[in-house]
């Protein structure tokens, strides 16, 4: 517990020790991939489906809070809402699909990729709406009550590591209260022995289906945020290498825990601007770490962290 | 009555694993169902638990046909069924994993409000919960195991805790298969208690065993299978020497008593 | 109309059979080894690239270039099980993982040495057949020409041989192949040298037709895949339908709706099938 509480004491306070906006913005960038992966590890590592769905809910939500927010000149926060909302209707449409026909692991990841791939398409394709492949610039900035100022836009890497770690924050929250109840257990039944927990009375149709409609859900919110930070969104949101970066990241930090993906998140975002390579550099060195992590290593950093500790306090 | 068979087949592409097998179990009974390897027994209570659909025929429960319902459902009305290899969670412990079958109690207690225990305000509950956990894993004697985690268990452990599981459940009537099989002499007899005991609490069992001393002891009633059909039915000394049963078990040599 | 329509479904059948040749790569791995080898668009982009290097840029002639190119794929392919993919057997997640991560490797190398910008190679066989009023150039005849009859060529192969029946018992019972004589690590390697192979023929066959570019390899696997499962993981000559099929809906169905869809026919029909007859349709129950 102590370790956990280093860990989040230490994050809220480093802007203090920290001044680099460099440094600054590859903690934002961890933080918002952190979501994205925290959310993928709630399907993948804690109820046993590995959805290749993420980047459609990360670029569909991008476009559409954008869009809304220009649209219908509506405050950020209130046009991420419907975007959650969308990416539940699309998980509930694709999950229902998937886990009515019982697909086992590899066909489940081949559908949702199918699915994921479809959906980029069709974004990639719609001209009049995102612009195609040219993407769209995002001009707005989310605003924020602060007591004194009234409603204020984030600027600065300051304010905006405070947002998105605060939204990373919330994000663990939700899904550890989810996984320490009875819908955790659910989930961890699911992924060791479906067939044990259905005659044990658990609907698995069901609790699949909410593990991958939470996760894509809370996943959207990544999405307006980083369209919103970065001032730029196209198609690429949706592609496969989201999908790979996502899994490198939960596999390298440690499935089936919290932490494991917002380590993961730090070290793949930060390695590759601390040492400064070229971008195909870096993804020969994400290819690596994934195979070696699977390989060698496959309960990632913290998973083998937390071996190690029980196996010297045991 | 309880639970009705009724015409129950089941055919496998060609094979015949359970042809027209019709009884019933009355609540508070111990049902003994034996017959050689291969006699259909486990399919039978596969097509009980709803684990496998009939091909023709019906299962009722409280006069109500079950045999289209999804496992979790019927688990939900009150039948749930071991495994004849232990099925757990292995990478969870003993006491985590009989915590998962606290399922079924949980939604009967909390129904629809229990999104409330996952926003953590039914502490009670869970308290309850908590300990309805130990005490079923006392009553079938593994409480001394319950940090160990459930892959790490001894054949013997890993089956009681699989009735552990079932126990937790609450159930009207417990399908049981061959859970004395690949247990020491020990094991038998404390299993035998254990079963004892959750018969007097109640529930009524439904018990598939070729050890046909086991079931000797146990059960009110016994029916006997061989090749898909019900071949014998009656009480437990009347059908073990009924010599379509010996036939069955030992040959036609044997058919004398 | 009809002209059209014809001549859609023919140039769809030969980049079909293009597809048919990776299907066979991944349906010989996965159905022998239990290996899912999902980076088999890589060693095709491999062979294709070889096939330029030596042919235009090292001046050898096409065909000869063709041979060399493929057992530099198959040499790559050795590699990567040898260091990699054999540690994934019947691990289909690992499988499709360490292939997500040789995918990366791979096309970002390509990246290095021969930039994004894609590449073509000289004509081949200039020319082409007239039939009524489609046109069918004569390189896509041969190369649709060579596709199926290694495609048959491996199924009798395979079907009719010791080593085909050997391999299909290593695939059900590992063990007890082993204990009849087949040498188990040889026939894994030679599976894979062998799939890669022909992936690398694939992208060899593919640079005497249209150009290239490092992500080759990704969209290639994928409808390899597509076909496979089309085809029914197992059936060898499932692969080739499975692809031809797959091909030829992708060429009618861009008369019908935008171009911009075509991936999206295979996407949608991939999905039919892992729903409602994932065995494909030539695969058993």
């Amino acid at each position: 517990m102590t370790g956990q509480a280093l860990l989040w004491g230490g994050l809220y306070a480093l802007p203090i020790f920290v001044r680099s906006d460099f440094l600054l913005t590859i903690f934002i960038f961890t933080f918002i991939y952190g979501i994205l992966a925290v959310t993928f590890d709630l399907i993948f590592g804690f109820t046993g489906q590995l959805s290749m769905f993420h980047p459609a809910v990360f670029g569909v939500s991008a476009y559409m809070t954008h869009l809304l927010a220009v649209h219908y000149k509506l405050p950020f926060w209130a046009a991420t809402v419907p975007s959650a909302a969308a990416a539940i209707v699309l998980a509930i449409i694709v999950g229902s699909i998937c886990f009515k026909f019982r697909l086992k692991t590899f066909y489940f990841a081949v559908v949702t990729l199918a699915f994921a791939e479809m959906i980029r398409l069709g974004v990639m394709n719609w001209n009049s709406v995102t612009n195609g492949t040219l993407g769209l610039v995002v001009a707005g900035k989310p605003t924020i009550y602060w007591p004194g100022s009234g409603i204020v836009p984030v600027k600065g890497p300051i304010a905006w590591y405070y947002l998105t770690l605060v939204c990373l924050s919330l994000t663990v929250l939700v899904c550890a209260r989810c996984l320490r109840s009875w819908m955790g257990r659910c989930f961890g039944a699911i992924r060791l022995n479906e067939d044990l927990a259905r005659t044990l009375g658990i609907n698995v149709f069901r609790y699949k289906l909410l593990s991958f409609a939470i996760g894509n859900a809370l996943a959207s919110f990544a999405g307006g945020l980083y369209g919103y930070y970065t001032g730029y969104i196209d198609p690429g949101y949706l592609g496969i290498n989201q999908s790979m970066e996502v899994l490198a990241m939960v596999l390298l930090g440690g499935q089936g825990t919290l932490v494991g993906p917002i380590v993961g998140s730090l070290v793949l975002t930060g390695l590759p601007h601390a040492i400064d390579l070229r971008a195909e550099v870096r993804s020969i060195l994400y290819g690596a770490i994934l195979i070696f992590t699977i390989l060698v290593m496959p309960r990632g950093i913290v998973g083998t962290l937390n071996a190690w500790r029980s196996r010297r306090g045991a | 009555m309880a639970l009705e068979v009724r015409g129950l087949s089941k055919h496998f592409a060609g094979l015949v694993a359970v042809a027209e097998v019709s009884f019933r179990v009355a609540p508070g009974e111990i049902l003994g169902i034996i017959g050689p390897n291969g006699s259909g027994k486990t399919t039978l209570l596969s097509m009980m638990a709803g684990l496998l659909a009939p091909t023709v025929g019906s299962v009722l429960w409280k006069g109500r046909e079950i045999q289209r319902l999804r496992p979790d459902l019927i688990a939900g009305l009150g039948i749930v069924k071991t495994f004849q290899n232990p099925q757990v969670f292995a990478e969870l412990t003993v006491s985590d994993n009989v915590l998962v079958a606290s399922h079924l109690a949980l939604k009967r207690a909390l129904g629809a409000r229990r999104g409330l225990e996952v926003l953590g305000a039914a502490q009670a509950v869970e308290h309850r919960l908590a300990a309805r956990v130990g005490e079923v894993l006392a009553l079938c004697n593994i409480g001394a195991a319950a940090q160990q985690l459930a892959g790490n268990l001894s054949y013997g452990e890993e089956k009681m805790l699989g009735i552990a599981m079932a126990l937790m459940c609450d159930p009207e009537l417990l399908l049981l298969d061959e859970p004395a099989s690949g247990l020491g002499r020990d094991e038998v007899r404390n299993l035998e208690t254990v079963l004892d005991n959750v018969h007097t609490a109640g529930t009524t069992l439904c018990i598939v065993d070729h050890k046909i001393g086991f079931l000797r002891g146990l059960a009110d009633r016994v029916i006997a299978l061989n090749y898909g059909q019900m071949i014998a039915e009656g009480a437990p000394e009347q059908v073990l020497n009924d010599p379509a049963v010996v036939e069955a078990y030992l040959g036609a040599g044997h058919a004398r008593a | 109309m009809t002209q059209l329509v014809l001549g859609q479904a023919l140039n769809g059948a030969i980049i079909g059979a293009m597809y048919g040749i990776i299907a066979l790569g991944i349906t010989l791995t996965f159905g022998i080894t239990g290996i899912v080898n999902f980076a088999l668009g890589e060693f095709m982009m491999i062979g294709a690239y070889a096939t330029y290097a030596l042919a235009d840029r090292g001046g050898l002639p096409y065909p000869v270039a063709v041979v060399p190119a493929c057992l530099i794929a198959a040499a790559a392919g050795y590699l990567s099980n040898k260091a990699f993919f054999r540690f994934t057997r019947n691990n289909l997640v690992n499988g499709l993982l360490v292939s997500i991560g040789l995918i990366s490797i791979f096309e970002s190398a390509s990246m290095l040495l021969w930039t994004a910008t894609p590449v073509e190679m000289h004509f081949v066989l200039p020319g082409a057949l007239r039939l009524g009023d489609i046109g069918l150039p004569k390189m896509k005849l041969v190369v649709f020409a060579v596709i199926v009859a290694v495609i048959v060529a491996t199924y009798f192969a395979l079907a009719r041989t010791w080593l085909g029946r050997a391999s299909f018992a290593y695939a059900q019972n590992p063990e007890a192949a082993m204990l009849m004589g087949v040498h188990t690590p040889r026939l894994e390697t030679a599976v894979m040298l062998y799939s890669t192979g022909l992936a690398g023929l694939g992208g060899a066959l593919y640079a005497s037709l249209y150009s290239l570019e490092p992500a080759m390899g990704g969209v290639y696997v994928l409808k390899g895949m597509e076909a496979a499962i089309l085809g029914g993981i197992g059936s060898l000559m499932g692969s080739l339908w499975g692809g031809v099929i797959l091909g030829v809906i992708e060429g009618v169905g861009s008369i019908f709706l935008p171009t911009a869809f075509r991936d999206a026919y295979g996407l949608a029909v991939l999905v039919a099938i892992l729903l409602f007859r994932p065995s494909g349709l030539f695969g058993d129950e």
